[in-house]
């Protein structure tokens, strides 16, 4: 289909911003830069939220494609070649008009800019680049800028244009090469890290500079990200964490989202998802993904080859600390900052509230909560100046029965989003959990 | 019990700390209040404090000395607070603040720190959320306009942020409630400004090419939403309702 040239840009948006939102990255995080006298902008290092959606994600970057035309067919996309819808392109002018005039009225926070792939990797990013140019130069604008790496563009180009960004990001799309293989065959692993490693060496490079160039730009200062799709393929949760775990790792990078599947084209090979997208399974991943990043969890402790996907009815944290209650009930007195964020219901800040307040004094049970503490979770794993709460039996079943009782209703809050239940005698509020695949084989011969 | 009362300012209320602890009461014989506010007491002598330069000074010079930078900014935002009994409240922190000195902020096991902490950080949350979810109309000059209406008075702890910002633009953040205005005029420095009058609103109305950019704006948003990931009450977590009157997309 061809590109309609006599669009309003209204209409362009709405097609443009359509195309872009299954792009979950949406943040404006990790680089801080103070405004300069005669530009417009600057950024700061948490980030800001703008607004939020009717679905509940933040809108903090003006999210769009440069053009929704595309030359690839990748099965779960909605601007696939083969998919016959509205096609728009931006222009240059047309972008860095938005973005300033939106970004004086503090509607967004910076540019997220994303693109299909119009005639060749290489014409895209330079499309691309030279947008990003005439903003940063002829507009003078200094906020936050994320920008796709385009795989498959020549190296020069995506080196050019990660001195222009604050953030890049290739996304990964499908854990592993088989998903990838059969989803998007134009698509494969290899190009797509190519060009997440050359965004590593160029970072990982300007940190070892001496001296760095203090008036010149620096190379992708905010890292770079990616995404990964939760759903569409049959990977399990175990092998999800494990590629995340490894990207972190090797690839040094800043995040990796998680985007529940949404079936937006009706093709054979896609699963079919009649409960709605996976948003529970994407929701446990994202909290073992903050395990992983902020807590010093690893990949295999939350899970293994034998206990392959997370528990439906208790959070990754949760789960880890049943199973393994011989290292409760810790002190709050005396055990160290890293024991104490495994305890569930402490994060990282009423850790460290903890450390910082326990130096001046005893710490008791009402003190830990007003330091934000979740209690309802954490009572059965702690003890203050020798003590418990009240007496609990260190028992799994016990403090699993007792957990539940909150945990269960908020699964079903997330599962079923505005739907209402008919009430049943029989029906006790029990989501009862998917049979695996060893259970459906003993089914079938008779071995339960 | 002798109960001092102040005005409603980090001045005023320093100035009713300086008096009160300088009446040698004793601290468990003496309270603070803001003027004008709620009932008057049974059993207890009223004074009056006045709010003179010197105090505020002496006052500000004393914790700086003893306790830090960062428990005076802690009393700065509390001072901004909502709350009635946020005179005393301070009162109680700098007791402990100056006995204590600028340790005194970890120790939230103690309750007059915790309750400052708490309205500090009460202050600093809806600051941070205005800075995010305050919107720029622009008048027909090119100036911008803001508009909030925060619990808190804390348009002056938003100023800084846009000072920085949008340093080569005009433009002013009102507080409705409050009638109060931050005004900022284009490579400038931020000036505090009272504007009792309806005029702005006037202006507002009549105002150049900000109508093409809000309707853009209300498109985008309506776009970016996934249908099949609706969640209304996460956005409501996120966004409270409070916050919409002010913010464009939803007008």
């Amino acid at each position: 289909m061809l590109i309609q040239q006599d669009m309003e840009l209204g209409e362009k948006l709405a097609i443009l911003a359509d195309a872009a939102k299954y792009d979950v990255a949406c943040t404006s995080s990790g680089v801080e830069r103070k405004g300069k006298p005669g530009q417009l902008g600057s950024t700061v290092a948490a980030g800001l939220c703008h607004s939020f959606a009717a679905d509940g994600r933040c809108i903090s970057l003006l999210k769009i494609l440069y053009t929704n035309q595309c030359v690839y067919d990748c099965r779960y996309c909605i601007n696939r070649r083969s998919n016959d819808v509205p096609r728009a392109a931006f222009t240059a002018d047309e972008i860095c008009r938005l973005t300033m005039e939106f970004y004086r009225r503090n509607y967004i926070e910076g540019l997220f800019l994303s693109s299909g792939i119009l005639h060749s990797p290489d014409y895209t990013m330079d499309l691309l680049y030279q947008t990003l140019w005439k903003l940063r130069f002829e507009c003078g604008f200094n906020g936050y800028i994320h920008m796709k790496a385009i795989p498959g563009a020549d190296p020069e180009l995506i080196r050019r244009a990660g001195f222009l960004a604050d953030r890049m990001s290739v996304n990964l799309e499908l854990p592993t090469a088989e998903g990838l293989r059969t989803l998007a065959p134009s698509k494969d692993r290899k190009r797509i890290l190519t060009p997440m490693r050359q965004i590593q060496r160029g970072i990982e490079a300007q940190r070892q500079e001496l001296v760095p160039y203090r008036q010149g730009r620096r190379f992708v200062p905010a890292g770079q990200s990616t995404q990964m799709i939760v759903g569409a393929t049959p990977e399990n949760d175990y092998q999800m964490l494990t590629v995340a775990e490894a990207l972190y790792r090797n690839y040094g990078l800043k995040r990796v989202f998680y985007s529940a599947f949404v079936r937006v084209n009706d093709d054979s090979l896609l699963p079919a998802l009649p409960g709605g997208p996976p948003l529970l399974r994407e929701h446990r991943l994202y909290q073992a993904d903050w395990l992983l990043r902020f807590y010093g969890f690893g990949a295999g402790e939350l899970l293994s080859e034998r206990q392959p996907n997370f528990n439906i009815f208790l959070d990754p944290k949760c789960d880890w600390a049943l199973r393994h209650l011989e290292l409760f009930p810790v002190e709050v007195q005396t055990a160290d900052y890293n024991t104490l964020l495994r305890v569930p219901g402490v994060g990282v800040r009423s850790a460290k509230r903890i450390v910082a307040a326990r130096r001046s004094g005893r710490l008791d049970f009402p003190d830990l909560k007003r330091m934000g503490v979740v209690l309802k979770r954490a009572v059965y794993f702690l003890t203050c100046g020798g003590r418990m709460m009240y007496p609990v039996r260190m028992d799994r079943d016990f403090i699993t029965a007792q957990l539940l009782g909150e945990e269960k209703r908020r699964v079903w809050d997330i599962g079923r989003q505005d739907s209402f239940r008919q009430m049943s005698m029989f029906d006790d509020g029990m989501l009862s959990p998917v049979p695996s695949g060893e259970d459906r084989r003993s089914a079938v011969w008779g071995e339960l | 019990m002798v109960i001092f009362t102040c005005e409603d300012s980090l001045e005023g209320i320093l100035c009713g700390v300086y008096d009160a602890w300088m009446s040698r009461l004793g601290h468990a014989n003496v309270r603070l209040e803001l003027q004008e506010r709620g009932n008057l007491r049974m059993f207890s002598e009223y004074r009056q404090t006045a709010k003179e330069d010197w105090k505020t000074e002496k006052v500000i010079d004393t914790i700086r000395r003893k306790a830090g930078q960062e428990v005076y900014e802690q009393v700065f935002h509390a001072s901004l607070s909502r709350e009635e009994e946020k005179a005393d409240r301070i009162y109680r922190f700098l007791i402990c603040a100056l006995h204590l000195g600028p340790a005194v902020t970890d120790m939230l096991q103690i309750p007059a720190v915790y309750e400052l902490f708490r309205m500090n950080r009460n202050v600093t949350r809806e600051a941070m959320h205005l800075i995010e979810f305050i919107r720029f109309s622009q008048l027909r000059e090119g100036a911008l306009f803001g508009v909030v209406g925060p619990e808190n008075d804390v348009i002056l702890l938003m100023a800084p942020h846009f000072a920085d910002r949008l340093n080569a633009e005009n433009w002013i953040i009102y507080d409705e409630k409050r009638n109060k205005a931050v005004v900022h005029p284009a490579g400038g420095e931020c000036a505090l400004v009272r504007l009792p009058d309806e005029k702005w609103r006037e202006r507002l109305t009549e105002s150049g090419d900000q109508e093409e950019f809000e309707r853009l704006w209300k498109t985008f948003h309506t776009h970016i939403a996934i249908r099949e990931r609706t969640n209304r009450a996460c956005q409501m977590t996120h966004l409270p309702l409070r916050f919409r009157p002010y913010m464009t997309e939803f007008q």
